[in-house]
Formats: structure tokens, sequence, C-alpha cells
């Protein structure tokens, strides 16, 4: 009796703390990891993709509503504001190879940036979706933290943002290196380049997989890219 | 290393007042990146502690993104209703933007390293990690 006290008591505490949320994605994140190495770290075993996929199941088997999930998991979602700071490091020690390339970037950018936003803006209108819908995808390329902001600023849904960004993301890590190889672009600086410029955070997390100078290009791309959306779309779509 | 820590806290906390204000567009850690790099390009050299810290979270980046990620599956049933032209702008527009951004910049990146570029030994060398 007093055993089982004890061990709801353990229980209460725990669920009380974010310990047991952050726990399982520290856990499940390290299973995904291993998971996509022992498949040869192939595209489609995203360990980001994974993770999400298994806490996902976690969830509906333990009935955990999402939200008390994320307010447990709330220190790991924490520590992307000091990692998105932290970027400087490796554009810093890039930095040689970066001013070399600086054209290469600018026509980088001139590319990405536009194409992003108008391919899903004229997919998504072409395809019927409504305005709301469709001005929730317009910052989709742009890092979660910029996006939100963004997506409220021209009149998106925020939740609908964050859910967008976050499968662009995958979907450019997923087809990230799969398009390079396609095209036969080996050059780690134009896949890193336009892999941050298309999916920001997640797919820089696959271009430091690649190599430092890829994960740098990318940071960068993803860092100007944020940047300049913030600033052009608000203005582009008050024209409207 | 605590001082490293410190440090970045420091620049985020200087993005997030600035962010508070409606003049300054950008959000916290955006801003914080900057001042970082700032800072880092005004000293010319980068404390060995702090390329160790970067190096660490940097490794598990992708995992920072899981929280919100989960909210993909657990809102699913929200824009089920659009699910067609949802997954088409997203998956559509984001190859046509990685392939038509690779292609244009890869042209423009090919002069580039023909032309200067002594340093191309080691971006060959990390192209071959590219397609391993």
């Amino acid at each position: 009796m007093s055993t089982l006290d004890l061990t709801n008591l353990t229980w209460v505490s725990l669920a009380d703390q974010p310990i047991l949320e952050t726990g399982a994605t520290v856990f499940a994140f390290l299973a995904a990891t291993r998971i996509s190495r022992l498949g040869g770290n192939h595209p489609l075993l995203n360990p980001t993709l994974l993770a999400i996929v298994l806490i996902s199941l976690g969830l509906e088997a333990t009935h955990i509503p999402y939200k008390t999930y994320l307010r447990g998991a709330d220190p790991i979602h924490f520590m992307l504001g000091p990692a998105v700071v932290l970027l400087a490091v490796p554009l810093f020690r890039q930095r040689a190879v970066i001013r070399a390339s600086a054209r290469l970037i600018a026509v980088g950018l001139g590319v990405g940036l536009p194409v992003g936003v108008l391919s899903a803006v004229g997919i998504a209108w072409v395809m019927g979706a409504r305005s709301q819908t469709i001005l929730s995808l317009a910052p989709k390329s742009v890092t979660a933290g910029i996006a939100v902001g963004i997506s409220e600023q021209i009149g998106g849904l925020q939740t609908l943002t964050i859910v967008l960004v976050i499968m662009t993301g995958i979907t450019g890590a997923v087809l990230g290196p799969l398009i390079a190889r396609l095209a036969r672009i080996d050059d780690p600086r134009v896949v890193g380049l336009t892999m941050g410029i298309a999916s920001h955070g997640i797919g820089t997390a696959r271009a430091l997989q690649i190599n430092e100078v890829a994960g740098a290009f990318s940071g960068l791309g993803m860092g100007l890219n944020g940047v300049l959306t913030a600033i052009l779309l608000p203005l582009i779509f008050q024209l409207f | 290393m605590l001082e490293q820590i410190a440090r970045v806290l420091l620049w985020l906390s200087l993005g997030e007042i600035a962010a508070k204000s409606s003049l300054w567009p950008l959000p916290a850690p955006v801003t914080g990146l900057i001042l970082l790099y700032a800072e880092l390009a005004i000293r010319g050299r980068l404390p060995d502690d702090l390329g160790i810290l970067a190096d660490r979270l940097l490794q598990f980046l992708g995992m920072l993104f899981v929280p919100a990620g989960v909210g993909v599956i657990a809102y699913l049933d929200v824009f089920k209703t659009e699910a067609t032209p949802i997954l088409a702008a997203v998956i559509g527009g984001t190859a046509i933007t990685l392939f038509v951004t690779m292609v244009v910049v890869n042209r423009l990146g090919r002069t580039i390293a023909i032309s200067r570029e002594p340093g191309s030994e080691r971006v060959e060398g990390a192209a071959r990690d590219v397609n391993a």
C-alpha cells in the first residue's frame, strides 16, 4: 500500500516536471539517430522526422494531449533560441569562404527567396486554397521564429504556419541531397546555401551532416533569407 | 564555458529587448545571431569554448524542432480539408525552389570556382561527402 503511494507520488512529481516529456524527446531523437545510422543516413530516415513520428505514436498510445507534451518539452524548445544565435559560429569560421562567395550568396537569395514564396503561393492558389491558407504558406521557407511573426503581419494563421514551416524543413532536408544528386551538383556551398534558403533550420541540420562548409552556407542562407523575407514580405503584401 | 553560455544568453536577451519595440522587425534569435557575429568579427577570433559550445549544441539542432514538429501530426485534422493544395504547395514548392536555386547558383559558382578559389581542394573533398 505504502509502496503504491510512493509510486503514485513519484509519478505525480514526474508528471508535473518537464523531465518526462523532455526525456522522452531526447530518447526518441537518440533512437531516431540510431535508426537513421543503421539505414546508412538515408535522407528519408531523417532523425527529426523519425523522432516526431515516435513521439506522436507515443502520445497516441498514452492519450497525452499535444499541449501537455509541448509544455513538458519546453526546455528543448527553449534551446532553439541559443542554437540559432550560435549559428554565428560556423558563419564566422567560414567567413573567408563566404566573403569569396558573396556573388554566389547574392544570386542564391535573389533566386531562392522569390521562387520559394511564389511557388508555394502559386501552387496553393491554382489548387483553390483559401486565402488564409495561402497567406500562412507564404513564409514557409523561413525559420519558425521569424515565420510566425511574418504570418501574423500579413494575416495568416500562426499555428498553421508553424506546421507548414516544419513540413517544409523536413521536405527540404529529405529532398535537398536527392535533388543535388539529380542535378549533378556536388559543390557543398551551393547545396548548403540552397537548403538553408529553401528549408531553414531543419535543412541546416541536414546540411551540417554533409560537412561544415555546407552547414555554414546553410546557416547563412537561412539567416539572410529569414531577415530579408521578414523585411520584404509584409511590404509586398501591403501593396495588395 | 559558463562565460560562453552567458555571452549567448546576453546577445539573445538584447535581441529579445529589441523585439519588444515595434520598430525592430527581427525575432530575438536572429538579432542575437547578428550581434554575436558582429562581436566575433570585431574581435577577429573565436574563443575556443564558444566553438565547442556551438559544435555540441548544433550537433543535435534537429532535435530542437521535434516538440514543434509533433504539432504537424497533432493538428492534422484541422487542415485535412485542404490537405491536397497544402501538400502540393509545400512539397512541390520546396522541390521547385531547391532545383531552380541550385541550378542557377551552380552556374555562377562554377565560373567563380574556375577563376579563383585556391581552397577548392577542400571543397572538392567535401563534395565527395555530399555524394556519399
